[in-house]
Formats: C-alpha cells, sequence, structure tokens
C-alpha cells in the first residue's frame, strides 16, 4: 500500500493513494492549498487508473523454462476462445 | 503346457511320467534318468500351475506388517480369523500408491498368486491395493500431510494473505490444453481486460504431475510479475486431483511470494493445495472472478472516490467561510461591547458633569444673568441704566433690559 508522497505506480497502488487522499481531505484540517493540490493528485491518479481500465487488449504470455534453467517469455498472440 | 496334468489324479496320466517332465523343461532329460526332479523344477512346475491355475483375483483382508525397503518393493502379510498370505507389491506399482497402508488396515489386493521360486515361498504378487475403511489410501496420505503441514504451521489461518484488489497482472498455473484455462481466459477477458496474463503450463494429471506443477509455480515466482498465482484443474475423480495433494504442491504455493488462489474444482473433495492456498475457489472461473476485479465496479469505484474528495473539499471551503463569518460576527460583538461600555462611561460622566454645573441651580428655580459677553451680572453695580441683558433658565434665554425707576433699593 502506498500511502507515501512518492509517486504510486500500478492500478493496485493508484488506487490505495486515492483512497488514502479521501481519507485525509475527510478527516484531517487542512489548509485550503493542500486540499486542492490532494484533490488534484487523486483526479490525477483516477485519470490514470481509467486510462488502465479502458485497455481492452487481454496480453496473455507463456512462461517456459528453457533447457538452462532461464525462463522464455511467449507470447501468445490469438487467445483460445 | 499341461502342468496342470502334474497335479491332477487322472490315473492314465501316472505312468506316463516321462512325457511330463519332458514337457516341463530343460531339466526333463536328466531327471528322467534319475526318476526323480530336482527341488528347482518342482518349485517352477509348482509355480506354473499355480499362475495359470488362478486367474488374477481381488483378495481382502486385514494388512500386516507392511514394510517398504529402499528398493521401492513393499512386502506385507494378509490375513483374516483364519489365515494369512504374504505379499508383495513391486516398486513399478507400490509407488502409484498415495501413502502405505496402516497396520491391521482392512485392505483389497487385487494380484496373482504365485511361488517365489528360490525360496519355495507362496505369495502374493499385488498389482493394487484398495484400503476399504477411513476413506482409502488416498484419504490416509491426505491426512498425514495435512497433519504434517499443519504441525508445521503452514494452514494456519493467519498466513493467508490477502488477495490485490485490482492487480494487472495474473499468474495461472495449469494444463494448457484444459478446460480450466479456458474458463479462466474467458473470465479475466470479461471482467479485467487490460489485465497481463502468465500462464506456465503444467500437467495436472498422471505420474509427476505434482512436480509440473510445483515446477510452474516456482517459475512464475521467479519471473516475478505475476501479482496473484491461480492454481488449478478442472474437476476430475479424486485420483486425478491427487497432483494437488502433492506435498512439492503445498511447498510451492507456501513458498510462492505472491498469494495464490487454488482452483481445482472439485465441491466436495479438498485437497492440500486448497488447504495451504491463501484463497479457496471452487472452480477456475469462480478464482479468476476472484483475482481480478470487474471494471465497470472499479471506474464506479474511482467515480465514488474522487465525489467524496469533491465534498469534502466543498464541505471544508463552506466549513472555512463559516468560521470566518462566526469570526467577524465575534469581532463586530466585541467591539459594540467596548464602544458601548465606552458610552456607558460618558453618560455617567455627563451626569457628573451635570450634577456640578451651574446650570444644574436652573432647575430648582434659579436663573442667571449675562451680559452679550455672557458674564454673570453677580451686583446691583454690575447693571447699567437700561441694560440690556439675559436671563438664562433651565430650557433657554429670556431678553431682559434694567429699568433705573423700579430699581430696588
Amino acid at each position: 500500500m502506498s500511502g507515501s508522497s512518492g509517486e504510486p505506480e500500478g492500478l493496485e497502488a493508484r488506487i490505495a493513494r486515492i483512497e488514502a487522499i479521501v481519507a485525509r481531505l475527510e478527516g484531517d484540517r487542512l489548509e485550503l492549498d493542500d486540499a486542492l493540490a490532494l484533490f488534484e493528485e487523486g483526479v490525477r491518479h483516477a485519470r490514470e487508473a481509467e486510462r488502465v481500465l479502458r485497455e481492452t487488449e487481454m496480453r496473455i504470455d507463456r512462461l517456459v523454462t528453457e533447457a538452462d534453467g532461464s525462463i522464455t517469455v511467449e507470447r501468445i498472440p490469438e487467445p483460445p476462445e | 503346457m499341461s502342468n496342470g496334468d502334474l497335479f491332477g489324479p487322472g490315473p492314465a496320466k501316472r505312468p506316463d511320467r516321462r512325457s511330463l517332465v519332458r514337457g516341463a523343461g530343460g531339466w526333463a532329460l536328466e531327471s528322467a534318468t534319475s526318476g526323480s526332479i530336482p527341488v528347482s523344477a518342482v518349485n517352477a512346475l509348482a509355480r506354473e500351475a499355480l499362475e495359470s491355475g488362478l486367474p488374477p483375483l481381488w483378495v481382502h483382508g486385514e494388512i500386516t506388517g507392511w514394510k517398504r525397503y529402499p528398493s521401492g518393493h513393499c512386502y506385507f502379510t494378509l490375513r483374516d480369523k483364519r489365515a494369512q498370505l504374504r505379499g508383495v507389491m513391486f516398486r513399478l506399482e507400490a509407488q502409484r500408491l498415495p501413502a502405505d497402508p496402516r497396520e491391521g488396515m482392512e485392505v483389497r489386493v487385487m494380484g496373482t498368486v504365485t511361488l517365489y521360486e528360490q525360496k519355495g515361498d507362496f505369495q502374493f504378487v499385488a498389482r493394487e491395493l484398495e484400503a476399504t475403511q477411513d476413506g482409502g489410501l488416498w484419504k490416509l496420505a491426505f491426512e498425514r500431510l495435512r497433519a504434517k503441514l499443519d504441525a508445521e504451521g503452514l494452514l494456519r489461518p493467519e498466513r493467508k494473505r490477502p488477495l490485490p484488489r485490482y492487480p494487472t497482472s495474473v499468474g495461472i498455473v495449469t494444463s494448457p490444453v484444459g478446460a480450466a484455462l479456458h474458463d479462466i481466459l474467458r473470465v479475466i477477458r470479461l471482467r479485467a481486460p487490460w489485465t497481463r496474463v502468465l500462464v506456465a503450463p503444467a500437467r495436472v494429471q498422471g505420474d509427476g504431475a505434482g512436480l509440473d506443477i510445483a515446477r510452474a509455480i516456482h517459475r512464475l515466482a521467479r519471473h516475478g510479475e505475476a501479482q496473484v498465482v491461480i492454481v488449478g484443474r478442472g474437476g476430475g475423480a479424486v485420483e486425478d486431483l491427487w497432483a494437488f495433494n502433492d506435498e512439492v504442491v503445498a511447498r510451492a504455493i507456501a513458498a510462492c511470494p505472491v498469494p495464490v488462489i487454488s482452483a481445482v474444482g472439485h465441491e466436495v473433495d479438498i485437497t492440500i493445495a486448497d488447504l495451504v492456498a491463501d484463497w479457496r475457489a471452487p472452480t477456475p472461473s469462480a478464482a479468476a472472478e476472484r483475482a481480478v476485479p470487474d471494471g465497470t465496479a472499479v471506474e464506479r469505484e474511482l467515480n465514488a472516490l474522487i465525489d467524496r474528495a469533491r465534498s469534502a473539499i466543498r464541505r471544508s471551503a463552506t466549513t472555512r467561510r463559516e468560521r470566518r463569518d462566526r469570526a467577524q460576527a465575534a469581532l463586530l460583538t466585541a467591539a459594540t461591547r467596548l464602544i458601548d461600555r465606552r458610552r456607558d462611561r460618558l453618560m455617567r460622566a455627563a451626569h457628573r458633569l451635570n450634577a456640578l454645573s451651574p446650570l444644574a441651580a436652573l432647575g430648582r428655580g434659579f436663573a442667571v444673568p449675562l451680559d452679550a459677553d455672557l458674564r454673570v451680572l453677580r451686583t446691583m453695580a454690575a447693571f447699567q441704566r437700561e441694560q440690556r441683558f439675559t436671563l438664562r433658565v433651565l430650557d433657554g434665554s429670556v431678553p431682559c433690559v434694567a429699568r433705573p425707576d423700579e430699581k430696588a433699593s
């Protein structure tokens, strides 16, 4: 969970950050400037998260272990439907 | 071959010993000359007689003295109240047993009766063995492994890790050709098509399937991108699910750095994998539903969060305005009170001033003559003939003239 001020990556971290922001806005007595800055950050994360959600091309990879023990990733282009 | 004849009573056969022994093997000529046959020949004949005389049988009884040797062969005795039968199960068959039977366990064994020629031992060569009590050997193996893992603390509820709510990559360990994979992919595509799916194919039944599954889990763990892993297969018979009761699978799940959802697809039989997994799903589809969120629901949640943020801002702005208004009102009140207090003091001072004022005397009926320069005319001498002056009374001034003829003495 990312509650820090660092830039969260990934859907999970972004939504956690938005939740933390909402909790602060609802709970703490903030200066209006700080509150507005937090709000803008939250909206930005929400937009990024929505951008992820709009991705509709499911990517399927197959993990195969080679003879030397290394792992290769093979894209499965046409998912079996 | 007609070994049966050796034991058959038929008197017609008896004199024809020579032909009988010749038919049984290479020792025939030698034995024919001495009129007797060697031990090994008897045993070989007896063995052949037993093996051909008795078809493969299912035998039931109580098992005792089960011992598994380093070679992998297992020796045991089957018994009932009146008799006992020594048996062996060779490595190839014995390694398929889910567990060694317990002492005294009621079992059914399928195999053939034979003779171990070197020792002349009558024995039963078992090909299959089933326990007929306590749910059988599968159950026994299950309970043993469960107790072992439990003792290690691997089944404790507090070990269960929470699943990520919004994973963007999901690992799947299952057969690449099974219906389970198809079902999981369909659900993910429907709910969360942005997901990256990492498939680590594994055989899920047959010899070595457990190891295959464990390796696939390790592969996903090493690759490191999956945020949650689904391990499963479609339903099957209890024997088909056995790989999911394998200790190596249990340990791979426990060691997986990200949460694992088991989806063995069997509502009734719980597997060891189910017990160790962080979440047990009844079917592969259910596992996928648990693994990824529904896209439209996530969007709703996001919107709800932003709405909450917005109203929190609005509320705090309102509070701020209210606070300012309250502060202003308080200031006004304080200022007014201050002014009021000042006014009171002024009033009191004025009263006191008034009391001291000569004008106060006017109220009591006195009047004051004043000349044009507002000097008080106190004595007779101050008045001139026909002098104009004003008489200051309580509520104003009266213009007057001093008349000499009426001047009193």
